[in-house]
């Protein structure tokens, strides 16, 4: 073995590789594994993790809060109600979303590195998938955590964690339920806003706007129209969508006085929506990346 | 089975045509794809990789249709692009063994042929750090050893020493030699500079226009030719007027004399003339074709791309 001046090659001779090639299933697979790494920092230096796990301990804050109070001051009362959660971390998911999208797809658009992934065992539409997948997994750890620690914690707090669970077991497959929905309809609108750009601020301003403005859009206009259209005007604000289909998952009434009580519109009607946009979103990714130059 | 095969490739884009009904078909080992720039040299790679549909025609590497069985084929191409491809905020290790999985390698594996190929492009300590801070021939390097890290049977270099300086460039193609020859994978590379070419590849394709111009071996196009180059110690004049009065025609070219070779005859005549005039024959060859006579067109001098790093 020897080496001559540095920067030249060891000589080691090539070793073939034999192994077993295990294609396309492998490399979506592996590309979700890396990109679910990459939205939380992973792998990757202190100040790409700074953002996501900050976010995410917020929107943690109120469950961890309520399972310390629970574990304190064991009562048989529940400080938020699994239907009001996401109310509490509405804009914590909104900016998660608008930190992490741009970072997951807009980042392979910059450093033009899509044309190594496109030459390599996958395919377009592969690639937009695994990065749809990997956002909602990571959506999910300020959606579904929450929501499991909550169950928990007020499962230590009431007095018979088995009286506990017959009552309230059927709140999981809401949990489960409505956890899945929310991380899919907002990771679509940010994914499809991202995928727009290799601008990284514009498009986390632009994933701001598309759930806060409609919001307050939403809000105003629903002040100002009558209530025969008015009460669908709520139907173009994500925010409100969020709300109207978490209360139909847990089959709970909206806060007396608030837009979305006013409104009165079927719960499924929100349910209906986020799952059309979910799935209208993918379709769109998957045409965007159908075509984008690499 | 040839090894790449096109059928009347065809590709317009909005205002142009890149590739204008390029039939190809060629066999494994070093090849060097030449043309100006613009001449559709990228646009059939990419084309080759799937990174592009064509607007008509059919494409086949090593028996796999590139179109509908991209992925497939794509476990055995590597692809290094001409521009910029790395992440910044990843090390070159994370990046490249993540590349290998992509091309459809396990986890291990993929981190065991990580570091030997990153060793083999010559990356040292540097690969645990983010590449932010690399210089363009790590750079380049990575973006070698991310096209190499699976074992691929064909590797399409695009314009791999772009940006580069002297040195660098030296061993960039030093190291596409060796994997071509040592490592035994075929080589597709693309350049605009022939003497790149020369020193690298066996075989050479040569598109203008969209069009196939000529597809040869470097033998053939390198081949001896029917003229002989007389270099002297001493008065080169006065051989040459010593031959023209025997009635040879004779150039002059520099320290060489260059005669049209018809027959062994002259080879007598020339010692004779030497002898006679008591010079000392210092060379006496046929003289090589060179592949600049080939193509005028092209740029030959390697200023233009080099100092620009």
């Amino acid at each position: 073995m020897s080496e001559s001046t540095a920067g030249s090659i060891y000589d080691l001779g090539y070793k073939r590789y034999e192994g077993s090639r295990l294609g396309r299933r492998h490399a979506i697979w592996a590309l979700y594994i890396y990109s679910v790494r990459g939205v939380f920092g992973i792998g990757r230096s202190l100040s790409s993790k700074v953002g996501p796990m900050g976010l995410v301990i917020i929107a943690l804050l109120p469950a961890v809060v309520q399972l310390g109070i629970a574990a304190v001051a064991p009562a048989d009362i529940e400080v938020i109600e699994p239907e009001e959660y996401y109310d509490f971390i509405q804009i914590v998911l909104a900016v998660f979303c608008a930190v992490v999208a741009p970072e997951l797809v807009g980042r392979d658009q910059r450093m033009q590195t899509l044309s190594l992934y496109f030459s390599r065992a996958l395919r377009r539409q592969d690639y937009a998938l695994a990065k749809f997948a990997a956002l909602i997994t990571g959506m999910l750890a300020i959606t579904l955590i929450p929501q499991v620690i909550m169950f928990v914690g007020n499962g230590l707090a009431a007095n018979d964690f088995g009286d506990y669970l017959q009552d309230k077991w059927r709140d999981l497959p809401s949990i489960l339920g409505s956890a899945i929905l929310l991380s899919g309809f907002i990771a679509g609108i940010g994914l499809v806003i991202a995928a727009q750009t290799p601008r990284r601020a514009y498009s986390t301003v632009a994933i701001l706007a598309a759930f806060v403005l409609p919001s307050v859009v939403g809000g105003g206009l629903f002040e100002a129209a009558d209530q025969d259209v008015g009460r669908f005007v709520l139907l173009i604000s994500p925010l409100h969508v969020v709300t109207g289909f978490t209360l139909w998952f847990f089959d709970a009434a909206p806060e007396v006085g608030s837009e979305i009580a006013e409104a009165d519109l079927p719960g499924i009607a929100y349910a209906i929506e986020a799952a059309s946009v979910a799935l209208l979103t993918l379709a769109l990714l998957l045409r965007r990346y159908g075509r984008i130059s690499a | 089975m040839s090894l790449i095969r096109t059928i009347s490739l065809t590709k317009r884009f909005a205002r142009v045509t890149a590739l204008d009904g390029l039939d190809l078909e060629l066999e494994p080992g070093i090849i060097g794809l030449v043309g100006a720039n613009g001449a559709g040299k990228s646009t059939l790679i990419k084309i080759l990789l799937g990174l592009l549909q064509p607007t008509s025609g059919s494409g086949e590497v090593m028996g796999f249709d590139v179109f509908r069985q991209g992925p497939e084929l794509r476990q055995f191409v590597g692809y290094m692009p001409e521009h910029d491809c790395l992440p910044t905020e990843v090390s070159a290790t994370e990046f490249v063994a993540h590349m290998a999985q992509i091309s459809g390698l396990p986890r291990a594996a993929a981190r065991e042929r990580t570091a030997e190929t990153l060793r083999h492009v010559g990356l040292f300590e540097e690969r645990y750090r983010e590449m932010r801070g690399y210089s363009t021939g790590m750079k380049q390097r990575v973006k070698l050893a991310q096209a190499l890290v699976h074992d691929p049977k064909l590797m399409l270099l695009d314009e791999p020493t772009n940006g580069l300086d002297p040195e660098g460039r030296d061993e960039m193609l030093h190291l596409i030699r060796r994997i071509g020859t040592e490592f035994g994978i075929t080589i597709v590379l693309s350049s605009h500079l022939l003497s790149e070419i020369e020193r690298v590849c066996d075989h050479l394709v040569e598109i203008e226009d969209g069009r196939l111009v000529r597809s040869a071996s470097m033998a053939a196009l390198t081949a001896p030719t029917s003229v002989l180059a007389i270099e002297v110690d001493g008065d080169a004049g006065q051989l040459a007027d010593r031959l023209r009065e025997q009635g040879v025609a004779v150039n002059r070219s520099g320290r060489f004399l260059l005669v049209q070779k018809e027959d062994d005859a002259l080879l007598d005549i020339i010692r004779d003339s030497v002898v006679d005039l008591e010079l000392g024959l210092v060379r006496l060859e046929q003289s090589r074709r060179r592949l600049e006579e080939l193509f005028r067109s092209l740029p030959v001098e390697e200023e233009q791309e080099g100092s620009r790093v």
